[in-house]
């Protein structure tokens, strides 16, 4: 698992895929912090987090994830990683903890506008870490939804818009609650830690990881 | 070493490899010949635990690729067809992937990625991109990821195609020094390099295997006359009159008339007879005088094309059978 997981891990950074996801995070929570907190004069870093994860995840997911198996199959290398000794379910662990690792660093430029805001009135750190844990969270199953859609398809081009109706979706209509992950991100903001958020978040997360692992398992009879 | 029982695989309603069986032995050398479709590079997934058969079993180094595909793949080393790399990466970097997902740790990790890496020929190209690497290049950075680890059986899908001719006799020299140390299976559509490099040979033609020898049992088999190239100098014409002198000879057809007075021709008789010292006794005696004889080789070419006729023959025949029942 940790070989793939090095491996895809540097390849965020090798591509621009890394930066530009980093770009879009800063850019989204930069024009929040602004339209909150400077305009409004609002100390809310739940509040920020919250927006940022409404809109920022819903570009930058796509992004990381619809290459995942998508270009691997496109160019072959899918090739290299099913006949080594490594079993799927370590490949695909590998792809996942490596997308969670960059949400990991793009969260922690978040910290930068916590040390900015402390030079006026300190939010609370607790608060904010929780914040924090619960955007991890919803971005964990977020990535493993678009980790699911890069397995179906050889295209990046078509995994990045399935992804992102997948999360748009259910939030925009309102329908389909239990996939809805803005959802299960309410209570996070308010700096409150709820079983009824964490529970859903993990069994999606899941879900897709199962379904990831079932159709790359699936493929080597139907290929 | 590999053992293939009764394997197939269908997709939707065709049959890519039908019921095939073949062993292969340790250190052995065998290449895989056919044309495009008839079932190579899906009998090599296979073998490599990429795809799975719908029926049969491929055993490695005495684990089946099904059921115990961890253990199958640790012996096995594989290259794919049209080289898939990760082109964003060097090739230092992409032969310590290729050895981390074989499994190789510590001391043992470092040692086996500078020894594949030398014996590649990659060391001057090792900090470079594998993006701005030429074709050859690419192709050696693809042959060392099957090599790290270094695995009892190597895999190799048509190894040398869209190589330039040095290029080509590089990794040739590369594969025939596998010998012994590995068992090895690779495709070609090179003949003539089936023919030098491998041990034997089989030949897949849509979906079912036609023959399994050594190149030289299967010239052999296929050849049905002895044919003699005969250069010589013929002022009085006797040539033509040979047939009745040498009754043995089936056919003489003239292929070259030379600048020099000399003229070229092919002599066959049938498999039997070996028509060289008849023409060396009979010839100065007609005032023919010979510049050059040689025996005609049969090759793996004629062999390979005259089992794929014959098999589509037999196809043929197979269903007007079934036409008519």
């Amino acid at each position: 698992m940790w070989a793939v997981y090095k491996k895809e891990l540097k390849s965020y950074f090798l591509s621009p895929i890394g930066y530009i996801a980093i770009g879009i995070f800063l850019i989204v929570f930069s024009l929040i912090f602004y339209l909150t907190t400077i305009t409004v004069r609002q100390y809310d870093m739940g509040n920020l987090y919250y927006n940022t994860a409404r809109y920022g995840l819903l570009l930058i997911i796509p992004i990381i994830t619809m290459r995942m198996f998508a270009e691997e199959r496109k160019n072959g290398t899918e090739q290299l990683l099913l006949t080594s000794p490594r079993s799927i379910t370590s490949i695909v662990m590998g792809k996942f903890l490596a997308a969670v690792t960059l949400i990991a660093i793009i969260l922690a430029f978040s910290l930068l506008y916590y040390v900015i805001l402390c030079f006026f009135k300190a939010p609370n750190l607790v608060s904010t870490l929780v914040c924090m844990l619960g955007f991890l969270l919803v971005s964990m199953a977020a990535i493993t939804a678009g980790m699911f859609v890069s397995s179906i398809t050889e295209n990046q081009i078509v995994a990045a818009p399935i992804t992102l109706l997948l999360l748009f979706l259910p939030d925009l209509t309102g329908m389909l609650s239990i996939i809805n992950l803005m959802g299960h991100y309410q209570k996070f903001p308010a700096g409150i830690i709820s079983l009824n958020e964490i529970v859903p978040l993990v069994a999606y997360m899941v879900m897709f990881i199962l379904f990831t692992i079932i159709i790359m398992q699936r493929r080597k009879s139907i290929k | 070493m590999i053992e293939v029982k009764n394997v197939t695989k269908k997709y939707a309603n065709i049959t890519a490899v039908d019921n095939i069986s073949f062993n292969v032995s340790d250190g052995e050398i065998v290449g895989f010949l056919g044309q495009n479709g008839a079932g190579k590079t899906t009998t090599m997934n296979m073998i490599t635990g990429f795809i799975e058969p719908n029926e049969g079993q491929i055993i490695v180094n005495g684990y089946d690729i099904s059921k115990k595909p961890k253990k199958a793949k640790k012996h096995i080393g594989y290259m794919p067809e049209g080289v898939p790399l990760y082109t964003e990466l060097t090739v230092k970097e992409f032969v310590t992937y290729m050895a981390e997902l074989k499994l190789l740790k510590g001391k043992e990790k470092k040692e086996n990625i500078k020894d594949v890496i030398t014996k590649t020929g990659l060391s001057e190209v090792e900090n470079k991109l594998i993006k701005n690497l030429s074709r050859g290049y690419k192709q050696r950075v693809s042959l060392a990821g099957a090599l790290v680890g270094n695995p009892d059986v190597i895999i190799l899908d048509e190894p040398t195609v869209g190589l330039d001719p040095k290029q080509i006799t590089e990794i040739r020299s590369l594969i025939k020094n596998l010998r012994k140390k590995h068992t090895v299976i690779l495709s070609s559509h090179i003949l003539s390099e089936v023919s030098q490099i491998c041990d034997r040979v089989i030949i897949i033609n849509h979906g079912k295997i036609v023959a399994i020898d050594t190149p030289e049992n299967l010239e052999n088999k296929t050849k049905e006359k002895n044919t003699i190239i005969l250069t010589v100098e013929d002022p009085n014409k006797n040539m033509d009159n040979l047939k009745t002198v040498i009754p043995k000879i089936e056919d003489i057809k003239l292929l070259k008339d030379n600048q020099d007075n000399t003229k070229q021709y092919a002599v066959t008789s049938s498999n039997e007879v070996d028509l060289r010292k008849i023409l060396f006794e009979v010839l100065p005696k007609q005032e023919i005088t010979i510049f050059e004889l040689k025996k005609a080789e049969s090759t793996l070419e004629d062999a390979f094309i005259k089992l794929i006729d014959s098999n589509k023959e037999y196809d043929k025949n197979e269903e007007n059978k079934g036409g008519k029942n």
